[in-house]
C-alpha cells in the first residue's frame, strides 16, 4: 500500500497532517517546560526571601526583646535562681519532667514554686511573661531559657504563651552541637538555627545571649518562627503562578496556531491545490493554465519564494510544451514531405512491369529499396526508338535528400542526352559536363549505361565508375564482366568516356546493380561481396528476371539478418530472347 | 573510425582506421576543412582503413581538388578492398596512389 495523496485524504486525516496542530502541540510542550523552569526559579528566589524575612524578623525581635528583658525585670537573677534549683535536683527528680503522668510533672514544677520571684504577682517571672507577650505579634514564640551543659538540656525560664505556658524550670533535651554555636557566639551577624521539632514542626529559632556583669552567659532570649507557614505560602504562590502560566501558554499557543495557519498552512494548502488543479488541467488537455502565477502569496519568506518558483516553472513548462508541439508539428511536416518526396522519386523510375508488354524480344525487371526514405540509387530504361533500348544503373554518392536531389538531376540529364540519339560515351561525357558546372558540394554519380540494338543483340556500353555488370551466357553461370572504367560523373570536368561493345545472344542475361548489393554488411561487419552475389544469381537459373531479383534480395536479407540496411539496394535484370517470329 | 594526424612542417599526414562511410565521412571532412589551410601537401595513410563508400570518395575528391593547386595529395598503403573500389570508380586514374 502506497501513501494516500493529500487530495484523497478525509478532513480528519488532513487535520492530523496540519502544521498548525503540530505547532500548537510543540508550543504548549515547550511553554510548559519553560514555565516550569521559571516557576521553580521563582519559587526558589521567593522562598529564600521568605525564609530570610522570617529569620530577620526572629533576630530583630530577639534583639529588641533582650533589651526589654534586662531592663524590665531581674531576668538574670531569675535565671540564676531557677538554674540553681535545677542543678540542685537529683537526676531522678529531673526525670519526673519526662514522666507520662501529669501528677509527676506537677511535682517537678513544684520544686520551683518555692521561689518568690516566680510565684509573686508582679515578681520577675510575672513581669517577664507580660513583657515577652508584647513581642509575640510577629513571631510564634518568645521565651527565655538557659542551656545546662552537664545534662544537655534546655531549661525554660519564662515564655510568651498565654494558653499553655511553660512553667519555670521545665526542660527539654537539645542537641549539644547546635547549642555550642549559641554558647560560643562572638556577637557577629545573626544567631539562628533551623530545625524540625516534633511538637511545633519546622522552626527557625533566633537567639540572643544575656550575660551578667562578669560576662558569663546566664540565659538566652529565644524567638521561634514557624517556617511551616512559609512553605504553605510557597505552595499557594506556586499554584497561583501555575494556573496563570497555563492560561498564558494556552493563549499564546492558540494565537501562534492562528498565525501559523494564516502564514504557513494556508499558503501551503493553496500551493498544493494549485498543483492538483494544474495536473488536472494537463490531464484534460487544457493549456495556458495560471494556477501558480495567480496564487498571490506575499508572506515575504520561503513560501513566497516557493510560489514564485512554481509560477516560473509553470511558465517555462508552458513554453517548453509549446516548443515541443512546434517541433513535433515540424517533424510531422518533414515526415510528410519526405514521404511525398519518396513517392515522387519512386514514381520517377519506371515501375510498371512488364514495361513493354508488346515487345517479346526481351524481358526486364528492376527494383530500388532506399536505405532512407529517399535514396541516391536509380535505375532507368527506355526505348530511344523502336530498335534501341537504353538501360541505366546509377549510384549517387551519399544518401538521403541531397543524394535524391542529385539523382533526379542526373536521371533527367542522362535521359535527355540519350533521347537525342548520342552514343553511350557521348551521353556520359555530356552528362559529366552538365553536372560538373556549378557542382559546389563535390557530389558525383557512378553510372553504367548501355544501348541495346534489340534486333541484333549488339550493345554499346560505357561505365563511369560503376560496379561491373554480371552477365550470363546461355547455359553458363553468371560472371562479372570486367569492362573499361571511366571516372565517376560530376567529379572532374573535361573527362572523356569511352564506350565498348558486347553482343547478347538469345538466352543471355544481364544483371546490373549498385554497391548496396556487394557491400551489404552483416552483424559481424562482413561484406556480402560479389562472390555471394554471383552464387545467389546462379541459384535462380533461368527463372524470370523478377524471380532473379527476389532470389538475390532473399540472399542479401539472409546474410545481413538483423543488421540495419545501410545502403540503397538497387538491381536490374534483362533477359534477352532475340527476335521471335 | 579514428583519424591520427601528423604535421611535419607543412606536410600533413592523416592515418585513417576503420570504415570511411556515410556516418564517418563528415568526420574526415571536418578534419580536412580544419587542417588543409596550413598544409602544402597531404598524405592519406589507408593502411588500417577497412572500407570506403561513395560518401568517403566524395570527401577524397574534395581534398584532391583542394590540394591540386598546392603540393598535391597522395594516398598510401591502400588495401585490396579499397583498391578495388578505386579501380571500379575510376579514382585510380585521378588520385596519386602509392
Amino acid at each position: 500500500m502506497g501513501k494516500k495523496s493529500v487530495a484523497q485524504m478525509s478532513e480528519r486525516e488532513k487535520k492530523r497532517h496540519s502544521l498548525a496542530a503540530k505547532t500548537v502541540g510543540r508550543i504548549i510542550l515547550s511553554s510548559f517546560l519553560l514555565g516550569a523552569v521559571a516557576l521553580l526559579i521563582g519559587l526558589l528566589i521567593y522562598g529564600s526571601n521568605l525564609f530570610r524575612q522570617s529569620i530577620d524578623r526572629a533576630c530583630k525581635t530577639a534583639r529588641l526583646a533582650v533589651a526589654s528583658a534586662t531592663n524590665a525585670a531581674d531576668s538574670i537573677g531569675l535565671s540564676k535562681e531557677i538554674m540553681g534549683i535545677y542543678r540542685g535536683l537529683t537526676p531522678e527528680q529531673r526525670s519526673l519532667m519526662e514522666s507520662d503522668a501529669e501528677a509527676d510533672r506537677e511535682t517537678y514544677r513544684g520544686f520551683y514554686t518555692v521561689l518568690d520571684s516566680v510565684t509573686r504577682k508582679g515578681g520577675a517571672y510575672d513581669v517577664l511573661r507580660h513583657m515577652l507577650r508584647g513581642y509575640k505579634n510577629d513571631v510564634d514564640f518568645v521565651y527565655l531559657a538557659m542551656y545546662d551543659e552537664e545534662t544537655s538540656a534546655m531549661v525554660y525560664i519564662a515564655d510568651s504563651d498565654q494558653v499553655d505556658p511553660l512553667a519555670p524550670g521545665e526542660w527539654e533535651k537539645v542537641d549539644r552541637d547546635k547549642m555550642m554555636r549559641f554558647l560560643n557566639w562572638d556577637g557577629e551577624g545573626d544567631l539562628y538555627a533551623i530545625g524540625n521539632t516534633e511538637k511545633y514542626g519546622w522552626l527557625c529559632t533566633a537567639g540572643c545571649p544575656i550575660r551578667d556583669q562578669d560576662g558569663e552567659i546566664c540565659e538566652f532570649l529565644l524567638v521561634d518562627v514557624s517556617i511551616g507557614s512559609v512553605a504553605a505560602k510557597l505552595t499557594q504562590y506556586a499554584l497561583q503562578i501555575g494556573v496563570a502560566l497555563l492560561a498564558a501558554t494556552v493563549l499564546i499557543a492558540w494565537l501562534m496556531a492562528r498565525r501559523m495557519k494564516r502564514s504557513v498552512a494556508e499558503p501551503i494548502d493553496a500551493i498544493a491545490s494549485a498543483a492538483v488543479a494544474y495536473v488536472q488541467d494537463k490531464q484534460s488537455g487544457a493549456d495556458n493554465s495560471d494556477h501558480f502565477s495567480s496564487l498571490g502569496i506575499h508572506t515575504g519568506d520561503e513560501l513566497e519564494n516557493l510560489s514564485r518558483i512554481m509560477a516560473g516553472m509553470e511558465k517555462s513548462l508552458a513554453e517548453h510544451e509549446k516548443e515541443i508541439t512546434r517541433v513535433t508539428a515540424e517533424k510531422e511536416r518533414i515526415g510528410t514531405e519526405m514521404h511525398l518526396a519518396a513517392k515522387i522519386q519512386s514514381s520517377m523510375l519506371p515501375h510498371v512491369f512488364p514495361p513493354f508488354p508488346d515487345r517479346h524480344e526481351f524481358d526486364l525487371y528492376a527494383s530500388m529499396d532506399p536505405a532512407k526514405e529517399v535514396g541516391g540509387d536509380f535505375y532507368d530504361f527506355f526505348l530511344i526508338d523502336d530498335d534501341h533500348l537504353c538501360l541505366v544503373m546509377a549510384d549517387v554518392s551519399g544518401k538521403g535528400v541531397p543524394a535524391a536531389l542529385f539523382m533526379m538531376v542526373s536521371k533527367v540529364i542522362l535521359q535527355s542526352c540519350a533521347m537525342l540519339g548520342r552514343s553511350a560515351g557521348e551521353i556520359l561525357t555530356k552528362t559529366n559536363e552538365a553536372l560538373c558546372s556549378d557542382n559546389q558540394v563535390q557530389m558525383f554519380v557512378t553510372v553504367w549505361l548501355g544501348i541495346l540494338e534489340i534486333s541484333t543483340g549488339k550493345m554499346k556500353c560505357a561505365n563511369a565508375g560503376h560496379e561491373y555488370p554480371a552477365i550470363k551466357r546461355a547455359g553458363c553461370p553468371y560472371e562479372l564482366y570486367k569492362d573499361r572504367h571511366g571516372f565517376v560523373i560530376g567529379g572532374m570536368a573535361g573527362m572523356k568516356y569511352k564506350e565498348y561493345e558486347m553482343t547478347l545472344s538469345p538466352g543471355d542475361r544481364l544483371f546490373l546493380y549498385t554497391d548496396g548489393v556487394p557491400e551489404a554488411t552483416s552483424g559481424e561487419r562482413e561484406l556480402f561481396g560479389t562472390d555471394r552475389m554471383l552464387a545467389a544469381l546462379n541459384e535462380t537459373g533461368d527463372a524470370p528476371p523478377q524471380e532473379v531479383l527476389r532470389g538475390v534480395r532473399r540472399a542479401v536479407d539472409g546474410f545481413v539478418q538483423d543488421a540495419e540496411q545501410f545502403d540503397d539496394l538497387t538491381m536490374l535484370c534483362l533477359a534477352y530472347k532475340g527476335k521471335t517470329e | 573510425m579514428t583519424i591520427s594526424k601528423t604535421l611535419n612542417g607543412s606536410a600533413l599526414t592523416l592515418a585513417l582506421e576503420g570504415r570511411l562511410d556515410t556516418v564517418t565521412a563528415p568526420e574526415l571532412e571536418r578534419e580536412l576543412n580544419a587542417s588543409l589551410n596550413g598544409a602544402d601537401s597531404l598524405t592519406l595513410d589507408f593502411e588500417k582503413l577497412e572500407y570506403i563508400s561513395s560518401a568517403g570518395l566524395r570527401v577524397l575528391l574534395s581534398a584532391h581538388k583542394a590540394m591540386s593547386g598546392k603540393g598535391g595529395m597522395k594516398v598510401i598503403h591502400v588495401n585490396e578492398i579499397v583498391s578495388e573500389v578505386f579501380e571500379v570508380t575510376g579514382f585510380c586514374d585521378i588520385l596519386e596512389i602509392e
